[in-house]
């Protein structure tokens, strides 16, 4: 029956993330260039539920249920997170992949595919000068994190972990593949069970 | 557009731009074709003088030092690819820089750093202490209320003061 599984995943999580993760919080680089005098190293807010996102109800509300129906089986869940400056993803990468080895769910493989470069030339002047152009460029850089064989609720809290300390100016998208059970008609292939007939033949 | 000009340069793009966009004819035999003008050769930079002009961080560094030594000073996802919504960002932010240059007025440090996370906007300021503390903090309520009532959206205001502008060096 998945209603314990279910039980047990939920509340191990939560209670490991609320005492023992605080110190994974992914360092989100200062960007706020060169203020030299300002404090650094800034540190995102800890996790309660209003400080990083704008939630209506609080955490404790969203209670733990319980229900009758197996929990969703995930084969493989893809995470893709996307932004413009490569060292926010190393530091985020880091952070999810610990943050997943510390609930104890399977990393697969983390890569990272190739930054996509979109450039624009434009004229250097307003009037004339055809010969002088500008060339701009946006950079996104990329980074990939699988994990392989999770159920559905444990899934659930590790992606809302993982996507409330999202750093500004990243963007992310998951793609989950599940496993389905295969269905009993298909099971069994249908010529065992015709009883011996005369091939129809002409 | 480029990943974040300075509020100048981003408001003479956009000038340009809204002329180029009337002059473009959208159909006939004959169209205009009119491609925004970026003056690279100004943009963001202050020109040298007999050293006498005292220049941030921020303004020091040319904008193809973006991404080297220089950050964003704007950060949303929009820009990204696959990700829509950058005009309407811009046109936020560009009304954002305005509005904060106008409500503390002269006792801006440097330019204003936004944030984008999840719903919320956070506007990173550094400020002079021009003011008593007192006036800053019922502009700063004043400031977070309107800008969440426009924009619908929590808007935090994190400000940190210092006694004068940080001079990177001198031009």
């Amino acid at each position: 029956m998945a209603a314990p599984t279910v039980l047990r995943r939920q509340l191990f999580p939560l209670a490991r993330i609320l005492s023992g993760l605080s110190h994974l919080k992914p360092r989100s680089l200062t960007v706020c260039s060169g203020h030299r005098r300002c404090a650094v190293s800034r540190f995102p807010p800890p996790l309660t539920p209003s400080a990083s996102f704008h939630t209506a109800t609080p955490l404790s509300s969203s209670a733990i249920t319980v229900t009758e129906e197996p929990d969703v089986l995930f084969q493989k869940v893809l995470v893709l997170v996307k932004s413009h400056d490569r060292a926010v993803l190393d530091s985020y990468e880091f952070f999810a992949t610990t943050a997943a080895q510390e609930l104890g769910i399977t990393v697969g493989k983390v890569f990272e595919p190739q930054k996509d470069i979109e450039r624009v030339t434009l004229l250097k002047s307003v009037h004339i000068f055809k010969n002088h152009r500008v060339q701009y460029e946006m950079r996104t850089h990329f980074r990939c994190i699988e994990l392989s064989h999770i159920t559905g609720s444990t899934a659930k809290v590790y992606l809302e972990y993982v996507q409330r300390n999202l750093p500004e100016g990243v963007a992310m998208e998951v793609t989950k593949t599940a496993m389905e059970k295969v269905p009993d008609h298909i099971l069994k292939p249908m010529w065992e069970d015709l009883p011996a007939d005369d091939k129809p033949s002409q | 557009m480029a990943a974040s000009l300075s509020s100048a340069g981003t408001v003479r793009v956009l000038s340009t731009l809204a002329r180029s966009s009337l002059l473009c004819s959208s159909s006939g035999s004959r169209g205009l074709h009119v491609t925004a003008a970026c003056c690279k050769n100004r943009a963001a930079r202050t020109r040298v003088g007999k050293g006498e002009k005292p220049l941030t961080y921020e303004q020091a560094f040319h904008p193809h030092h973006i991404g080297h030594c220089k950050g964003w000073l704007s950060q949303h996802t929009s820009n990204l690819k696959g990700e829509e919504g950058a005009a309407e960002r811009t046109m936020e932010d560009v009304f954002i820089r305005k509005f904060m240059f106008g409500t503390f007025h002269g006792s801006l440090a440097n330019e204003i750093v936004l944030k984008r996370r999840g719903n919320m906007l956070i506007v990173c300021a550094l400020m002079i202490q021009k003011m008593s503390p007192l006036k800053f903090y019922f502009l700063i309520g004043y400031t977070e209320t309107l800008l969440s009532h426009f924009y619908k959206c929590p808007v935090k205001l994190e400000v940190q003061t210092l006694q004068d502008k940080a001079v990177y060096k001198y031009i």
